[in-house]
């Protein structure tokens, strides 16, 4: 599949967006000024840019832990200074400060929130996708997971019954090889996870993660795929992280060049050469879209570092839907 | 109107009428599309809703999972687990997951959705058919947990725990399902979080749930010939507990009772007993006395099951002992 120049521009500008966010989140973050973990997705921006705009507004999205991306991508633009604000937890941000970076979500766009347990929302995503079933709409289910999650047991639950059930589910599973230290080759049998899928007559496909035209054209044909009935489908997207597993984290577990060799691969580089190389675009064009999206992300960082703290009685609102849990 | 029937069929009942009333309610689970549920609590409503009963693979942390998802979707599952012990497998999605979705989504969504676990003691199955799982669930803020006591109570609180828009862990006694009591006919709902008083006294009070509620209608008749008054209090939701009525009764008595199928420590039981204490501690002329179940897992055979479940004399003499203090 080829992209216009147009399309292709505007992926590499959602590209260069979640990079640019997660350099500042990371920058925060090493600051002190962003409490508690994040996970970042610097390197792995196609997969997040390419499964975002291969879905529509109402179908369901269930991001992963390092899922800011799809998170931001899915927002309303004038929401996405809120994303950085949630990750800040300040009460400006999407969900009130109240969840931060591993739980954000938001609703009007059907982004059903990231999870900070692996295989967890595995399982939500079959009733997303039921609901979309009983309630006889298209909108398919996509879930995030990683090479690590497909090591719950939740995984086979949730694959055999959306593959008995013909649900409308998307397993997006970004293969960015580590599980925290550990290779997904020393933890499976498989030497790609796309073939597991197999022993649940799901098909299964690997994927370039740092290709966007390659991973919008996969997730384009499952989408499809879900939405007429055809049931679920993996997609492994190979990818790689370039930071650790959590901000701070060293990865000394990594081999000497590894990291090298997939900054080569680079996502954002390979469509910039596509950009200028097949589709003539010009150095002070893409320079353009680096200085927008600059003016963008400090003007989020602005706004949450100027963003009130919630107020401390906000922690007890919404335990329950009907009555109050007591304060101090 | 009312006529006598059993606790199963109060069940089924309510579960028949609200399918009915509303079509975004639905049953999944194992077994309980086409056979009904291995204890008939979903019998005959695949017959007439085939569309909306799932018989599904042996996969808990899937039906509470999608439970979960399809109730945030604006739907209302009713999921079956066969044994409360199974939420061992599947409580990841009952703690972490339906719990916390309503505070993730600020009140904007929520697990409105009924766990239906059949839990308790006393069928001879041992120690993976027989725990009371409430402790369990009873410190996770976002879950309710219902525990009803008789027919009546089972369809009443049923119906609300279905409309309700939080996630609702309902406690079905195995013990219970043969009960016989009075029951209308016509859908009604028992409101959540609140006790029920199901005998008035004024010279001790009693605390139990379930089952235990027939050990504690026996001792306050026994103890009625001893001039004794009991009150009996049903509290119908453990949690979150209506602690107002369990505290203004033992206001009034000064004495307090709870009667609890479980282990002691760390029971329901406890949490009882300290707040009676924090709230009410110049009233009470008696220790506060807890009659429970040992601290073992539960054995198969009769006669070490019996050992381990809370005994009827064992009340009586908690009673007399608070009498006589």
């Amino acid at each position: 599949m080829t992209l216009s120049k147009d399309q292709l521009l505007q992926r590499y500008e959602d590209m260069v967006l979640i990079r640019r966010f997660e350099e500042e989140v990371e920058k925060y973050s090493k600051k002190g000024t962003i409490p508690g973990f994040i996970h970042l997705g610097i390197g792995q921006e196609a997969t997040q840019a390419g499964i975002a705009a291969s879905l529509k507004e109402t179908d369901y999205k269930f991001p992963d832990h390092r899922g800011h991306g799809i998170i931001l991508l899915s927002s309303h633009p004038e929401d996405r200074k809120r994303v950085m604000a949630e990750i800040f937890g300040k009460r400006t941000g999407l969900n009130g400060g109240r969840g931060g970076s591993m739980h954000v979500n938001d609703l009007k766009v059907r982004d059903m929130g990231n999870n900070a347990i692996q295989g967890s929302t595995v399982v939500t995503a079959l009733g997303t996708a039921f609901a979309s079933v009983y309630n006889h709409t298209d909108d398919v289910t996509a879930i995030s997971m990683g090479d690590g999650t497909l090591g719950e047991g939740t995984c086979h639950e949730s694959m055999n019954m959306a593959a008995t059930w013909k649900l409308p589910i998307l397993y997006c599973l970004i293969n960015n090889h580590y599980a925290i230290s550990t290779r997904y080759t020393e933890t499976h049998p498989q030497s790609q996870l796309a073939e597991w899928a197999q022993g649940y007559c799901v098909p299964g496909e690997v994927v370039d993660g740092n290709d966007i035209e390659a991973v919008i054209e996969a997730t384009g044909r499952a989408v499809q795929r879900a939405r007429e009935g055809g049931g679920p489908t993996l997609l492994e997207y190979m990818t790689y992280r370039w930071q650790g597993h959590f901000s701070g984290d060293p990865a000394a577990y990594r081999p000497a060049g590894e990291l090298e060799s997939w900054k080569e691969k680079d996502p954002i580089k390979r469509a910039r050469e596509k950009l200028m190389d097949a589709h003539g675009v010009a150095e002070s064009e893409i320079q353009a879209v680096h200085d927008r999206v600059d003016a963008e992300v400090e003007s989020y960082v602005q706004f949450s570092l100027e963003s009130p703290d919630p107020d401390p009685a906000y922690a007890t609102a919404h335990v329950y839907a009907d009555i109050e849990v007591e304060g101090r | 109107m009312s006529r006598t029937i059993t606790f199963s069929k109060a069940l089924n009942e309510a579960l028949h009428q609200e399918m009915e009333r509303d079509e975004k309610v639905f049953v999944i689970g194992e077994d309980v599309a086409k056979m009904g549920g291995d204890f008939g609590i979903t019998s005959g409503i695949w017959v007439k809703w085939p569309d909306r009963a799932f018989d599904t693979a042996l996969s808990e942390a899937a039906i509470v999972g999608l439970s979960c998802g399809a109730a945030v979707c604006g739907l209302r599952p009713v999921a079956e687990l066969m044994f409360a012990d199974f939420i061992g497998v599947c409580y990841d999605q009952i703690v972490n997951n339906a719990a916390k979705l309503c505070y993730m989504y600020e009140g904007k969504a929520s697990a409105q959705m009924v766990v239906r676990a059949v839990t308790g003691g006393g069928i001879r199955c041992a120690y993976h058919h027989s725990q009371c799982v409430e402790p369990w669930l009873m410190n996770v803020p976002g879950l309710v947990v219902v525990a009803p006591a008789t027919p009546y109570e089972a369809k009443g609180l049923l119906v609300s725990s279905i409309r309700s828009n939080n996630p609702v862990v309902f406690l079905e006694h195995k013990g219970l399902y043969n009960q016989k009591g009075e029951v209308p006919e016509e859908l009604y709902s028992l409101p959540l979080y609140q006790a029920n008083v199901e005998r008035s006294g004024k010279d001790l009070t009693i605390v139990a749930a379930m089952t235990m509620v027939n050990f504690a209608r026996r001792a306050a008749e026994e103890l009625a010939k001893e001039g004794v008054e009991c009150e009996i209090i049903n509290p119908r939701t453990l949690f979150p507990l209506d602690k107002e009525t369990i505290v203004s009764s033992v206001a009034k008595t000064g004495r307090l009772v709870i009667v609890q199928e479980g282990p002691k420590f760390m029971g329901y039981g406890a949490e009882i007993g300290s707040l009676v204490s924090e709230d009410v501690f110049e009233y009470l002329k008696a220790p506060v006395k807890r009659v429970t179940s040992l601290g073992t897992p539960i054995p198969f055979a009769p006669v070490l099951e019996d050992e381990v479940l809370p005994h009827y004399d064992d009340v009586l003499k908690a009673c007399r002992e608070a009498m006589a203090f």
